[in-house]
């Protein structure tokens, strides 16, 4: 499909993208978290463009990181002090695990891309002094904004980035839909890319290119194979392409996410009424939430088996970069829920380069076929006699 | 019905053939570098041996790390969903398999009727593998096939605390440079596999009986090492190392 062309491409090389727009005459503010409030930089005529880390050496990282650092941390360090993020004029940290606070730390210090914001969000989104709290930072936010670049960010620029936003939201949400419903509709990997892309390109152009697509996919193309267990992602951030088509050799079909670099990204609309920034605030603060934020002791569980009854995901694959506590505390009790509902899960443990194509592959082939009827009642035997070779 | 199992694992490679419901052979040997030739090979020897035609057979299933390289196999599953209905097909009581291979470790649960419905695999490094256990036969200059028996000996394990292999196999080395008993330092070197073995099986819920499958499994030393640390007996069968290759062609029975 042509249309793919160019979020494949996109996703492929975002920092190539990137750097055109600057080229262009925009400043380009980067971010590594689902929570940063991008209409804002958006308003501001500034281009958000999410990071991903190196995939690479992150060697380099190491002089300031410690071992525990996930490989996102490190990777995204080791990509500044290389130069690889030269196009940025500033980054927003908003406030999330351990690891990311104390990088925005080090980033201050050590990489000078000018802008530099902490988003320091409520850890517990719940209650009214929460809420307001959450407003005021948005606030300072665009108040910092404004003072460094010199510029004033309107309601009115505000209420139009909002319903851009949506739009592109709202385009996910239903191209996400109509795989679930049609899984050979979209490889993973085009998902993927669409996604990814997604947080990359210039907005505008995207919130149409978007539409474009969503008219084609509704029109159903025909042809792919989409058989194959239904089964639902759930984990941080996944920068891994190659996932998707490990998932589909060994029998699976992804039909739905909740990843920081999918569904938790793009789901909720943004109030268009009211205050502009304080209906930002609100869609923050009723979005699904991460591990890093509290909502209720029972928020993620029940959202998540809500989300894999709806997609009818007959398994769960946590994907998890290794060493993110957030994630790996939550594990457990994530675990729990599924089994209490009767949905089978797995535990995957990625870096930014994944473990040896044979040891992933057992490990996904073992689940899918563990969830297929072949692998059920068996044999047992009744007098075995014989001779060992 | 006759089937066939094959299994080709990092080290070795293991064939099996049933006939409705009787294990009529099995055979072990060496994967070497190529796992395709390996896989035929194996079954070649197993029917030469048996004296059957290749072509007697209604149906095979190839499993383990060199499965995808079997090409005259009608399925591939993997080594954990094989070991399951292996350890079922030899013992329906059991509900918790460990098997500890040559470069890995998996555990699993199963249900009444042999279902895997949860499993774990070693993703970290070698520690707790076949690997860990031949290389420090070699430090030790003992056969490895001597160490089951010599660590029943000890009174007095050693402690090996270093996780890496390489790292563990120094330890072991300054072991040795102080004195240490042969016996004490090998049953600290069990100790170390079952620890973690242990520790990954506890991520899932792990039931009685267990049973042990696996080169490893041949290891009265690890078996028991083990049992100490489950608080609870390990069963360990005569086709332990051949059990993926007869969970495979267990599977095969069922293939249309």
């Amino acid at each position: 499909m042509d249309k793919l062309n160019e979020f494949i491409e996109v996703a492929g090389e975002p920092g190539a993208y990137a750097r055109r727009i600057r080229a262009s005459g925009r400043s380009v503010i980067g971010y590594y978290c689902s929570y940063a409030p991008e209409e804002i930089i958006h308003a501001a005529g500034l281009h958000p463009v999410r990071l991903f880390g190196t995939g690479g050496d992150s060697g380099i990282a190491d002089r300031h990181l410690q071992a525990y650092c996930c490989s996102l941390v490190r990777g995204a360090l080791a990509e500044s002090l290389t130069g690889g993020l030269d196009y940025l004029d500033g980054t927003v940290f908003p406030h999330t695990c351990d690891s990311i606070q104390r990088l925005s730390d080090i980033w201050r210090l050590n990489t000078g891309h000018g802008f530099f914001a902490d988003v320091v969000l409520p850890v517990k989104l719940t209650g009214e002094s929460a809420r307001q709290y959450l407003i005021d930072v948005l606030q300072r936010f665009k108040r910092d904004l404004e003072s460094y670049f010199g510029l004033t960010v309107t309601e009115e620029s505000l209420r139009s980035s909002i319903r851009i936003y949506n739009t592109i939201r709202s385009c996910l949400n239903e191209i996400y839909e109509l795989k679930s419903r049609n899984p050979g509709l979209l490889t993973g990997r085009e998902l993927f890319s669409i996604v990814r892309a997604s947080m990359v390109m210039d907005r505008e152009g995207l919130r149409d290119k978007l539409q474009a697509l969503l008219r084609e996919l509704r029109e159903g193309v025909p042809g792919r194979d989409g058989r194959g267990r239904r089964l639902m992602l759930v984990g941080n951030a996944c920068n891994h392409p190659d996932v998707y088509d490990l998932i589909e050799r060994s029998g699976g079909q992804v039909v739905w996410d909740d990843l920081c670099t999918g569904t938790r990204w793009f789901s909720g609309a943004i109030r268009e009424e009211g205050d502009p920034v304080a209906s930002i605030a609100e869609r923050l603060f009723e979005r699904q939430v991460c591990p890093s934020k509290h909502k209720s002791p029972t928020a993620r569980g029940e959202h998540l088996v809500a989300q894999a009854r709806e997609h009818g995901a007959e398994g769960v694959i946590f994907l998890y970069l290794k060493f993110c506590d957030p994630h790996s505390f939550d594990y457990p009790y994530l675990k729990g829920y599924l089994k209490d509902a009767g949905i089978p899960s797995m535990l995957l443990e990625i870096e930014d380069t994944l473990p040896p194509e044979g040891q992933i592959l057992t490990r996904i082939e073992t689940f899918t076929q563990m969830l297929g009827p072949e692998t059920g009642a068996a044999l047992t035997g009744a007098s075995r006699t014989g001779r060992e070779g | 019905m006759k089937t066939a199992g094959i299994d080709i694992g990092s080290i070795t490679a293991k064939a099996a053939i049933l006939e409705d419901g009787v294990i009529l052979g099995t055979r072990i040997g060496f994967t070497g570098y190529n796992a395709g030739l390996a896989g035929r090979k194996i079954f070649e020897d197993l029917t030469g041996e048996l004296g059957m035609e290749a072509s007697s057979l209604d149906r095979i299933v190839s499993t383990g790390y060199g499965r995808k390289s079997v090409e005259f196999a009608h399925k591939s599953m993997t080594e954990i969903i094989c070991h399951g209905a292996g350890a079922h097909f030899l013992d329906p009581k059991v509900r918790t398999v460990v098997d500890v291979g040559g470069q890995d470790s998996k555990a699993l649960i199963l249900d009444a009727s042999g279902k895997v419905t949860d499993f774990v695999m070693n993703d970290k490094c070698a520690a707790g593998t076949g690997r860990f256990l031949e290389v420090m036969a070699r430090a030790l200059e003992v056969n490895l096939d001597e160490f089951g028996e010599i660590s029943l000996q000890s009174e007095n394990p050693a402690k090996i605390s270093s996780i890496c292999t390489v790292f563990a196999e120094s330890e072991v080395i300054s072991l040795i440079s102080r004195g240490e008993q042969r016996d004490n330092i090998i049953a600290g070197i069990h100790d170390s596999v079952a620890s973690r073995v242990y520790a990954m099986a506890q991520r899932l819920a792990v039931n009685a009986p267990i049973m042990m499958t696996g080169g490893v499994a041949r290891n009265i030393g690890v078996v028991r090492a083990l049992e100490k640390r489950f608080g609870s007996p390990v069963e360990v069968n005569e086709y332990a190392q051949a059990n993926g290759a007869i969970g495979a062609a267990v599977l095969a029975c069922s293939l249309p």
